[in-house]
């Protein structure tokens, strides 16, 4: 697995398994998603037929100002229940009873909802892009993290995204600078030249949001930056594959730094056992030091530093 | 901020069972297998590019097993292959969980008498490669304990006998207040997987010609799952099912999962002959002869003497092949049987001037058998102890992975 999945395959498979299931029964179910969404699947008041769905998101009222609602009204609207839960975000609910037959299509496209909601201020971007208008667009921020941001801000000719993210490790800073480092080397490969350029700073953030007040200037942040041109945002489909993979990134540099960890580790584990072999060969071989050999004559042949006490009757003539 | 709930991971020799805390089921259950490349013998100094990503854990590794090479990474309850295990947990976490573990504390499972070696390996991969804020390492058996809490007959303690029927083995562990008595614990190799080839052998003795042999298996392990029972007594129950074969003698509708037809089993004395292995091994088995009462009582009477009143009257069940119909009735008959036998022999040889009191023998079955182990873990990470007993990365980087080899649920015996 290279790439993270875009929609959370939990999510799906708790709702499949909601939708399929033959006896209706009462569910309460917690899960999270990455940057601290959990979402909540339960069966409201005892009435087995519906299944509720509530997701909490921090940065949701963030989002609603780059038009997250639109968004969630065009993709989930037949489901959409205009009041939240208390304490959740978004809500939607589903009657059991009438599902559409399509039951893994909709699990499928329910569990994209974390993706869909922060997929506003990137087409909120390109849509600026689309109206040339003159100049830079406002810079949109969200705080999908505490302490933790992307930043998307369109241009007349290109829209530049930013994250800022922490690592909590120096290990995990260093591998995280080694890891962005082969993005720039790996561009220079003819397959890959149209990606997306990749800037990445620690500690100093990029001009375009360096006027912010409160960004942390200190060694645990880094800023990585992407510069989308039209190729990578004009037809729909590209439009919609940059923006799944460009939101998790951070998820995606982060599992990464793990996966080189254990990859470092089974390497450190191999050569652990090498060295044990090697160690294992110097041991003296107590074997021959208790077992008697004879020579090719017949006599018995014993180590030099076995001294006998008293010659053994029948047996001194060596 | 409300913390996110920790992930309850419990990591069995057949299947992973995982999800986050608070919830009563696992969110996923899967094989604990990896299948990586076949080509992966040239040894490690030959990986330079993505290679250690190119695997496939759980059903989609045995889906995909014509091109990558299935590797069970835990044998026999204990992890056998640290590199596989790993790797394991990456694609567990990031997969199927979908979480960032340096957000979450995480709940993982050890067997009874896991070396502390292998309990440190796992805190350092843990704290080293994915950075959780706090781990604690439970033992399946007391887990199983605190899930079956939520029985109705329950007494809430951590004193009690587990008994742990997977697909591969079943123990009988001893527990006197969440201290698992090492010396105590009985095997017994005799567990679902031998009670479906029983089932098979049954089938295919009473003439089922209509079961395609590729099916034959799962045929055996659906008709266990779906109609067994235990009976009081084997031989009444025979008598029972020739006089009235029609009320008894059942039909299970199956597909041929290859052409998709429907063909008819009969599901007949494999009834009540499937959990009867338990009772009476020699059906299967012709080197183990013991039957289950007999062993669970030999446990308890090997175990301290002052916890065995504790451990007659709390007897849980957990686990898959514990789940038959009346299981735990008959386990409790039987252990009784044994106990009062014991009592009244005894009385009988103090020429009736001792009187012993009672013991109270009794069996907790309850809904969350099947995924005891995860529950009671589910329970116990809900708990607010649950931080205090964790391990945290602080301490971690403080102390090293030594920490592990200590237990703060019993701090003041430390």
């Amino acid at each position: 697995m290279i790439l993270l999945e875009p929609n959370s395959f939990v999510l799906e498979e708790t709702l499949l398994s909601r939708f399929n299931s033959e006896k209706q029964e009462v569910v309460d179910v917690t899960l999270v998603d990455f940057d601290n969404v959990i979402y909540r699947v339960q069966t409201p008041n005892e009435q087995r037929n519906l299944l509720n769905l509530s997701v909490e998101m921090k940065y949701f009222n963030e989002v609603v100002a780059y038009g997250a609602e639109d968004i969630l009204r065009r993709e989930y609207g037949d489901y959409l229940v205009p009041a939240a839960s208390p304490q959740y975000q978004i809500t939607l609910q589903f009657n059991l009873d009438q599902l559409p037959a399509d039951k893994a299509g909709l699990a499928k496209h329910v569990s994209m909802l974390k993706r869909n909601v922060l997929a506003s201020s990137f087409i909120r971007a390109f849509e600026y892009w689309e109206s040339q208008q003159e100049g830079a667009g406002p810079l949109m921020a969200t705080h999908y993290r505490d302490n933790e941001a992307i930043y998307v801000q369109a241009q007349q000719d290109r829209v530049t995204v930013i994250f800022s993210t922490l690592f909590k490790e120096e290990v995990d800073r260093v591998l995280g600078r080694v890891f962005l480092q082969e993005f720039v080397d790996a561009r220079r490969q003819v397959s890959i030249q149209n990606a997306p350029q990749v800037h990445y700073s620690s500690r100093e953030p990029p001009l375009e949001i360096r006027h912010l007040p409160g960004l942390r200037q200190d060694e645990s942040v880094g800023y990585v930056s992407f510069v989308l041109f039209p190729r990578h945002f004009s037809s729909a489909e590209a439009r919609e594959k940059s923006i799944s993979q460009i939101q998790l990134f951070r998820d995606y540099l982060h599992y990464h730094i793990k996966c080189a960890k254990a990859y470092m580790h089974s390497r450190m584990r191999t050569r652990v056992q090498e060295f044990l072999k090697v160690i294992n060969r110097a041991k003296p071989d107590r074997t021959t030091a208790t077992s008697e050999k004879r020579t090719a004559t017949g006599r018995y042949f014993r180590p030099q530093f076995r001294q006998p006490v008293s010659p053994q009757p029948g047996e001194g003539e060596w | 901020m409300a913390k996110l709930p920790p992930i309850v991971i419990d990591n069995g020799t057949g299947y992973t069972k995982m999800g986050f805390a608070g919830n009563t089921d696992p969110q996923f259950v899967i094989p604990t297998v990896i299948g990586l490349p076949n080509q992966s013998r040239y040894g490690i100094a030959s990986k330079r590019g993505i290679e250690d990503l190119d695997f496939h854990i759980g059903d989609e590794a045995v889906g995909n097993s014509k091109t990558y090479g299935l590797n069970y990474p835990i044998r026999h309850g204990q992890i056998d292959n640290w590199d596989h295990m790993e790797r394991y947990w990456e694609q567990s976490i990031f997969k199927y969980m979908r979480c960032e573990p340096e957000d979450h504390y995480i709940l993982l499972t050890e067997p009874p008498l896991n070396a502390p070696e292998n309990r440190e390996q796992m805190a350092e991969i843990f704290f080293e490669s994915f950075n959780v804020q706090g781990l604690y390492i439970a033992v399946q058996a007391v887990l199983a304990l605190a899930a079956s809490w939520t029985a109705k007959n329950s007494q809430q303690t951590l004193t009690g006998t587990v008994i742990d029927s997977g697909d591969g083995v079943t123990h009988v562990i001893p527990v006197a207040e969440g201290y698992v008595l090492g010396s105590s614990i009985k095997h017994i190799p005799i567990a679902g997987r031998d009670i479906t080839a029983f089932v098979q052998q049954l089938l295919r003795d009473h003439g089922e010609t209509g079961i395609p042999p590729e099916d034959s298996l799962d045929v055996a392990r659906r008709i266990k799952e779906q109609y067994s029972y235990t009976c009081h007594d084997m031989a009444k129950e025979f008598a029972k099912f020739d006089a009235d074969p029609v009320k008894h003698f059942q039909q299970f509708d199956a597909v041929n999962s290859i052409n998709q037809q429907t063909y008819r089993v009969d599901v007949g004395y494999e009834r009540f002959l499937a959990p009867e292995v338990f009772f009476n091994p020699e059906l299967v088995s012709s080197d183990f002869l013991t039957p289950l009462p007999e062993i669970v009582d030999n446990c308890i009477q090997v175990s301290p003497i002052d916890t065995r009143r504790g451990l007659y009257s709390n007897i849980v069940l957990s686990g898959g092949s514990t789940m038959f119909k009346d299981f735990g009735k008959r386990l409790q008959r039987d252990i009784k049987r044994i106990v009062d036998g014991r009592v009244r022999k005894s009385e009988e040889l103090s020429g009736g001037r001792l009187q012993a009191k009672p013991i109270d023998v009794s069996v907790v079955a309850h809904k969350k058998q099947r995924h005891a182990v995860w529950f009671g873990g589910s329970i116990m990470a809900c708990t607010d102890q649950f931080y205090q007993f964790s391990h945290t990365k602080a301490e971690y980087e403080e102390h090293g992975p030594s920490i592990c080899r200590h237990n703060r649920v019993f701090e003041s015996l430390a």
